[in-house]
């Protein structure tokens, strides 16, 4: 068996054993003629807290109870131990389903009879929202993450940069892609990290971006890793870059536009997203940093001159909508966004009332942008924290 | 004057009257003549069984004889006690005789009821009663042909035989030829007969129409309701004539002795009492009461008698059915999910003591209406007419049901009989009863406790059916629930798949779980459904398809 096996096996191991002594505490209930119960952590938004110290979204203690015996309850108790059971099985027998297939594989007919002795029908689920729920509250309960209980997803974030990982049998560099990028896996928790050259982890909101710094010979000439969640990024992405910061000890700078949109995608990757809290103890990096576009790179500050002229900021800036006035106020609530330097920057697109698209720094030059803009922003540690 | 213009004047014979005005005694058409005919002839068969502790058995034949002329015969059987040969001339042919004139609850009392009919026969079709009857004691059936004699309202007997009797039948078989039209009688008569068989659970009774049809009530319980005694009058319910009337029959040597004997609801002491109130002596001989200026003496006697304090009159000359036949009656015609009734208190109103009924059925195969079926009854007779005249339906109409959760539509029967040895009717037509304030009281207070005892049945039925849902709920999922824990138990080291059954031990520990934590309410008529069955029988089907 090789090494890449192991690591699988061995995840494999770990999370069935997590799952199967979760569940078995109902199968006890059950023998010993207790009402059964699930406790679930409650994943509310009241029950979603920042936790200063680790600097990410945790999930508060609250926790509810679905008694099998509570009328309300009893179908999604069976749903959840349904999917509970479809999982397992499938860690047991070395698939990787997604959660398409988790869905089918537990869709179907309960056939029974009414109080009268007619025969009814009811569906285990109906929709996928139903055991995506269930999957929800097993991440949860078990504490397992999808990704750790060897579930797939679509894959979104792409990586390239100086190093060589293993994925399954086989060892990539992935300084050797040409215009490729690899596509960064479902479960991250099994590459295997090798060799790395890197200094830094540059993280950019777009794709298009992420391809042009690629092309342009970015990450060979600032010794780094280049990684893009291609918008809001997946599960995948957030784990990897976590994992490239706490196993690797790189720091991480994160590129988006400059608008509360992109904010708060630098905030999914810091802190963690606030509907999936319960992730962000696996999938945030409280490191990382915002490295741009802040406001004051486009309007300057005491002491620091603008990026753009008076002309350029003619040109390139749009207005700003509506919604992303609206965004910007959300944000201003949350905790993590409530350093002087946030505020700054938050106060002064409310009273500018305009952003930026990364692309249009490109505008000015994919130069600037690739050797200008990022290294001296870098150099002179004029991120966000 | 002219002689012409004079007015001149005659008497006419009661037997003229009622052949003459036949309306007044509901034989106005020949829908409604067969409908009465079918009526007058069946009551006097029960009031010969019932009324003496005979469970009845009747008989009611409906032929078509000639349908041209639009006639049919009318023949009613009973097992009653039969009427004695002597009486029967009478009985059947002279109108305003009866045995009934006395203080019972009976269905007929004016003596008029079969001689209407009589009368309606031989005016529309010129033929005779036929009657055979014979009783108990009698060894021979004795058969009479007969018409009445209506300028002298005396019975003309035709032919008459009598037969030696070898089969132990005692009872009365009464035959009439009459117009009539059954096509539009016959369903006021079906239902007619309907009611009574509900009202009267313990009666055999059948029909057989001209259509051929054999409509046949079995007798459903054992039990009667007792017969009525006959009553001496009350104080309060006796008016000037009944006054002078006893006065002159009585048998008393005193005044004191006649309102002792000849009265109910007065002793010695009241009676004494009385006397002093109105300022006459005891030993004063009754006869001479009747002399005094224009009966003066008897008139204030009346009115002090209707305003002194007697005691309230008895009531053992009514016969109410009872809660038990009541509930039976209502079972066997409507099956109803749940029935109940209560006979109250016996009250009185004027001087005449009466006693209400209500019987109450709800569900089953009762069909749902606006408004619940009204089903009136008065000494066992039913009121199919007037229903909105009715104090009854006053009384129904004034419930707000869903303050008793029933919502409306609602399959609700309700059931109010009123026995008393006056029925306060509302018309000659005695189809609806007045609103005396007594009886409407003891009406509302039947329907209201009824109602009350029927929430209780709904709420506790709601409650069951949610107890059943629960039951359901908890139960379906109990073969998934064990499989999936059934998987998670396998060890991953020695993994195999699930083998159908192999999760069985957690099923049921899971059913006697569920069991364990789920009461049943108590039911009266539970009969050892345990909720682990229940939840077998839920589970008996699942399987993975
Ligand atoms: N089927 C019968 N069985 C016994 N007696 C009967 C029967 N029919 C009639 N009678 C007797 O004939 C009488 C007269 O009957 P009817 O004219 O109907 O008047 P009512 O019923 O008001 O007394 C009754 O009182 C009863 O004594
Ligand atoms: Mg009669």
């Amino acid at each position: 068996m090789n090494v890449a096996d192991m690591v699988d096996v061995e995840a494999r191991r770990k999370a069935a054993s997590i799952l199967r002594n979760t569940m078995m505490r109902v199968l006890e209930d059950v023998l010993r003629g207790r009402p059964p119960k699930l406790v679930i952590p409650k994943r509310t938004l009241s029950n979603t807290i920042f936790d200063p110290e680790k600097g990410i979204l945790v999930l508060g203690d609250e926790v509810f109870e679905r008694n099998m015996l509570d009328m309300g309850e009893t179908r999604r108790f069976m749903q959840t131990l349904l999917m509970a059971s479809i999982i397992y099985q499938a860690l047991v027998e070395n698939e990787y389903p997604t959660i398409r297939d988790l869905y089918y594989r537990g869709k179907h007919t309960i056939i029974y009879r009414d109080l009268s002795g007619g025969l009814r029908e009811e569906n285990t689920w109906d929709e996928q929202a139903e055991s995506d729920s269930a999957i929800r509250d097993i991440e949860v309960m078990s504490g397992l993450l999808r990704e750790q209980m060897l579930i797939l997803s679509k894959e979104k974030g792409k990586v390239v940069g100086n190093m060589r990982i293993r994925s399954g049998p086989d060892v990539i560099d992935l300084s050797k892609l040409g215009h490729g990028a690899y596509a960064i896996e479902s479960t991250p928790d099994l590459i295997e990290f090798l060799d790395v050259d890197a200094e830094f982890v540059l993280v950019v909101e777009k794709d298009a971006v992420f391809q042009q710094l690629h092309r342009i010979g970015f990450w060979r000439q600032y010794k780094s890793i280049l990684v893009t969640g291609a918008g809001q990024p997946d599960r995948a992405t957030r784990r990897f870059v976590r994992r490239l910061n706490e196993e690797l000890g790189l720091p991480v700078y994160v590129l988006t536009d400059s608008d509360p949109y992109g904010w708060n995608i630098y905030s999914v990757f810091k802190v963690g997203s606030i509907t999936l809290s319960y992730e962000s103890e696996r999938l945030a990096t409280p490191k990382a940093k915002f490295l741009g576009v802040s406001m004051t790179d486009i309007f300057g500050d005491v002491g620091k001159k603008p990026y753009l002229t008076e002309a350029e900021r003619k040109n390139f800036i749009i207005k700003a909508k509506e919604r992303d006035i609206k965004r910007a106020k959300e944000l201003m609530n949350y905790t993590w966004f409530q350093t002087p330097r946030w505020r700054k920057e938050l106060n002064m697109f409310l009273e500018k009332k305009v952003k930026l698209e990364i692309e249009a720094l490109a505008g000015k030059g994919l130069k600037f942008l690739a050797f200008q803009y990022i290294p001296e922003k870098i150099q002179t540690g004029d991120w966000i924290d | 004057m002219s002689k012409s213009e004079l007015e001149r004047f005659r008497e006419m014979s009661v037997a003229e009257f009622f052949a003459k005005y036949r309306e007044v005694a509901g034989f106005s058409n020949p829908v409604r003549a067969l409908y009465q005919t079918v009526r007058e002839l069946v009551e006097n068969s029960l009031d010969a069984t019932d009324g003496h502790g005979i469970a009845p058995e009747v008989r009611i034949y409906i032929e078509r004889i000639d349908s041209d002329r639009g006639w049919c015969r009318v023949t009613v059987e009973d097992n009653g006690i039969g009427v004695p040969p002597t009486v029967m001339p009478e009985a059947f042919g002279k109108v305003l005789f009866s045995s009934k004139y006395v203080l019972r609850q009976t269905r007929g009392m004016y003596g008029l009821g079969v001689k209407a009919a009589v009368l309606y026969g031989q005016v529309t079709t010129g033929n005779p009663v036929e009657v055979q009857s014979t009783t108990r004691g009698s060894s021979y059936i004795y058969a009479k042909k007969l018409y009445i004699d209506m300028k002298r309202n005396e019975p003309v007997i035709l032919e008459e035989a009598q037969f030696k009797k070898n089969v132990s039948w005692h009872g009365t078989r009464v035959s009439l030829i009459i117009e009539c039209d059954w096509q539009r009688a016959k369903s006021r008569i079906l239902e007619y007969i309907r009611r009574t068989a509900i009202i009267a659970p313990y009666a055999d009774i059948l029909i057989q129409t001209p259509d051929g049809e054999v409509l046949y009530f079995p007798r459903t319980t054992k039990k009667m309701p007792k017969p009525p005694k006959t009553a001496k009058p009350h104080p309060h319910g006796v008016d000037v004539e009944t006054l002078k009337t006893m006065l002159k029959a009585t048998k008393a040597k005193t005044l004191l002795e006649f309102l002792e004997v000849e009265f109910q609801s007065v002793g010695r002491q009241s009676a004494l009492e009385f006397l002093k109130s109105i300022g006459l002596r005891p030993t004063m001989k009754p006869k001479q009461l009747l002399r005094g200026e224009n009966g003066a003496l008897v008139v204030a006697m009346v009115e002090a008698m209707r305003s002194f304090k007697f005691r309230a009159p008895r009531s053992d000359c009514l016969s109410p059915l009872g809660e038990e036949l009541i509930k039976v009656g209502l079972k066997r015609m409507f099956n109803p999910e749940w029935v109940d009734a209560v006979t109250r208190p016996p009250r009185a109103y004027q001087g005449h003591p009466f006693i209400v009924e209500v019987g109450m059925a709800y569900g089953g195969s009762i069909q749902p209406s606006e408004e619940p079926l009204l089903l009136r009854y008065a000494n066992k007779i039913p009121l199919l007419y007037e229903e909105r005249e009715d104090v009854s339906y006053k009384v129904l109409s004034d419930v707000n049901w869903k303050q008793y959760d029933v919502e409306m539509p609602a399959p609700l029967v309700v059931l109010v009989h009123v026995v008393s040895t006056k029925v306060p009717y509302k018309g000659v037509g005695k189809e609806s009863i007045s609103d005396v304030p007594e009886l409407e009281a003891e009406i509302r207070n039947g329907v209201l406790e009824l109602a009350r005892r029927l929430k209780r049945f709904i709420s506790a039925k709601e409650r069951e059916a949610e107890v059943m849902r629960k039951i359901l709920v908890l139960s379906k999922y109990i073969p998934e629930i064990a499989r999936s824990l059934k998987v998670l138990s396998k060890d991953p080291g020695s993994w195999k798949p699930l083998e159908p059954g192999e999760e069985r031990d957690i099923v049921d520990a899971l059913v006697s779980l569920v069991a364990r934590n789920i009461e049943l309410p108590r039911r009266g008529d539970d009969s050892g459904r345990s909720v682990e069955d229940l939840i077998r029988s839920i589970i008996s089907e699942v399987r993975v398809s």
